[in-house]
């Protein structure tokens, strides 16, 4: 038994070994190696690594476009993970609750979720399009003219019409993990609720609310995550501009580093961004724990 | 049952037209790139909400003309399969390592793993090219595949990892009395077992296969035919002004996630609430 038991345990090595491997060839040792590559002037092609110290961080907090990146994406990632969470919370309790055709409503909210973040892009670029797209054509059509847009050059609307398309295809996605979660809530106490006269904003305050609020935090923390690391989108739609309007971080990341020839540099804003992504991931591990031992 | 006998209430029918409005108006982008992509680029550009007047395929026939989106697709394809079938051969192996050999190390492991789903893409993308170049696989079609299944092991192993705790140990040990390797074991018994969370997986790395950009479009040879989706992006810049053929071609890169989303739904669903379970 223990002889066995032994050579059961080579064996599960071998089974790891494959995918542990590949994983750390291809994920864990590029990562490491641009936690170097941050602190060299490396320019992404050449051999030429030279060591440059913390010159890059230190250019990070110095410059405006970091700041401005920054600031972008924080705009765009907040923006988004708020309505997202809305739009899939208010889909879920309709999907929930609507009488007729529950799956037909839940594949259509969902089906923006299949669609690749290019062709998203392409398609809301051209509804956006100032001349022969669709949202000016229907302002015009009801009368309303004067509040026609260049929707994506509008340098005051271009975070917030490329987080429309974000909200758009990525809502489907947490109002499945919400349905989940409000099929989990028991009807029993619902109704318990109902018969003693709970009104249904009660109900859902204090009933639903609570028991869903898992879903909420790991939803949220999903979403930020995500909005991070948003680049197809704008790749399509404003390639980081007008100007630097939509630059990101990952956006900045990837221009200064493959445009600019300057991926040492681009390298350090990924390690911040890292950094992010890090923290809010520890946040949303205590926020889940405290909750467990509360329940 | 129960709720077929209920009577109809008002507040059942506003519900209901409330949430097929907001359906309707979700799916617009998507049908208007459909009606697009059967109009003549005049007519897209005379009236964008018009519907096309006739079966109008030659952006299409154009489509394929002036491109090399026909190789485009065959890449696409090949590229998503083979990927899929090697992370359906490394994964879950790894994963039940990990689950029914429970250790120090093997729990290492795991967290390692998951470490893996925190680091962006966009960090590792230029010293993993440069890695890449020194195994050869810079410039071909083993390049985004190596890299798609290194980067499924992550979500991969907390899938199935948290699938099979509700496997019970006891179908395998009977299987090992009987005379089978733990090798056997594995793909006669628990496999065939795993076979939802199989589904899940597929379908969710496929998606994002079939979508992904920015690897195949940095990775693979330039003037040769890459993806469906860098190809799509090579047009709105080249070919600004023929939103038609860039409309055929998002019917065809959409299209084959729609048929398989409608055929399998319930993949879908469990994949991403399992996801979430334990992200």
């Amino acid at each position: 038994m223990g002889n066995r038991a032994k050579k059961f345990d080579k064996t599960a090595f071998c089974f790891i070994a494959p995918a542990f491997i590949l994983f750390t060839l291809f994920v864990i040792v590029p990562t490491v190696a641009s936690v170097y590559y941050s602190f060299t002037s490396w320019d992404g092609i050449s051999d030429n690594v030279k060591f440059i110290g913390l010159a890059n961080y230190r250019e990070i907090f110095t410059s405006a476009r970091f700041g401005n990146a920054l600031k972008n994406t924080a705009i765009l990632t907040v923006f988004i993970s708020t309505f997202e969470n809305l739009v899939a919370l208010i889909f879920a309790l309709m999907v929930d609750n609507v009488r007729w055709g529950k799956n037909f409503f839940r594949s259509a909210f969902y089906i923006p979720v299949l669609i690749s973040g290019i062709v998203a892009g392409f398609i809301w670029k051209i509804m956006y399009n100032y001349n022969f797209g669709t949202f000016n054509a229907l302002l015009q059509g009801v009368g309303l003219g004067d509040f026609k847009q260049d929707w994506l050059g509008n340098t005051a609307l271009t975070l917030i019409m490329i987080g429309l398309v974000l909200i758009w295809k990525g809502a489907g996605y947490y109002m499945i993990i919400y349905l989940a979660s409000l099929q989990s809530v028991p009807v029993e106490l619902i109704e318990a609720a109902e018969i003693d006269g709970a009104t249904a904003w009660q109900r859902f305050k204090s009933i639903t609310v609570p028991l869903i609020s898992g879903a909420f935090t790991i939803n949220f923390t999903l979403s930020l995550i995500k909005g991070l690391k948003i680049f197809d989108e704008i790749n399509v739609m404003t390639d980081g501009g007008p100007g630097f309007t939509s630059e990101t971080l990952v956006y900045l990341l990837y221009k200064v580093g493959f445009n600019e020839g300057r991926q040492g540099f681009g390298t350090a804003v990924g390690i911040m961004l890292l950094f992010i992504i890090i923290i809010l991931n520890t946040i949303q591990q205590k926020f889940l724990r405290s909750r467990e031992v509360q329940m | 049952m129960e709720r077929a006998k209920k009577k109809v209430k008002a507040r059942d029918v506003v519900l209901f037209a409330l949430t097929a409005f907001l359906g309707l108006l979700f799916i617009y982008p998507v049908f208007f790139a459909l009606i697009s992509a059967f109009k003549s680029n005049g007519d897209i550009l005379k009236n964008p909400v018009a519907l096309p007047t006739s079966l109008y395929v030659q952006n299409f026939k154009d489509l394929f003309a002036q491109s090399e989106f026909a190789g485009a697709i065959v890449n696409t394809v090949f590229m998503t399969v083979v990927s899929e079938a090697f992370i359906i051969l490394i994964v879950p192996l790894a994963a039940y390592g990990i689950e029914r050999r429970k250790s120090r190390v093997t729990s290492f492991i795991y967290t390692f793993f998951l470490a893996g789903m925190m680091i962006p893409f966009h960090l590792y993308m230029f010293p993993l090219f440069r890695e890449m170049k020194l195994f050869h696989i810079f410039g071909n079609m083993a390049g985004p595949i190596v890299c798609a299944v290194s980067g499924a092991v992550s979500f991969g192993c907390l899938l199935y990892c948290s699938f099979l705790k509700g496997i019970p140990i006891e179908i395998e040990e009977a299987a090992m009395i009987d005379g089978c390797t733990p090798f056997q074991t594995f793909w006669k018994v628990t496999f065939p077992l795993l076979g939802p969370c199989t589904g899940s997986m597929i379908i969710l790395n496929g998606l994002s296969i079939w979508n992904d950009y920015l690897m195949p479009y940095l990775v693979l040879p330039s003037g040769k035919p890459k993806t469906i989706t860098v190809e799509i992006a090579a047009f709105v810049g080249q070919y600004s002004a023929r939103w038609d053929i860039v409309f055929a071609g998002t019917i065809i890169s959409i299209v084959p996630a729609l048929v398989i989303f409608c055929a399998f739904q319930k993949y879908f669903v469990k994949g991403v609430t399992a996801g979430a379970a334990k992200g």
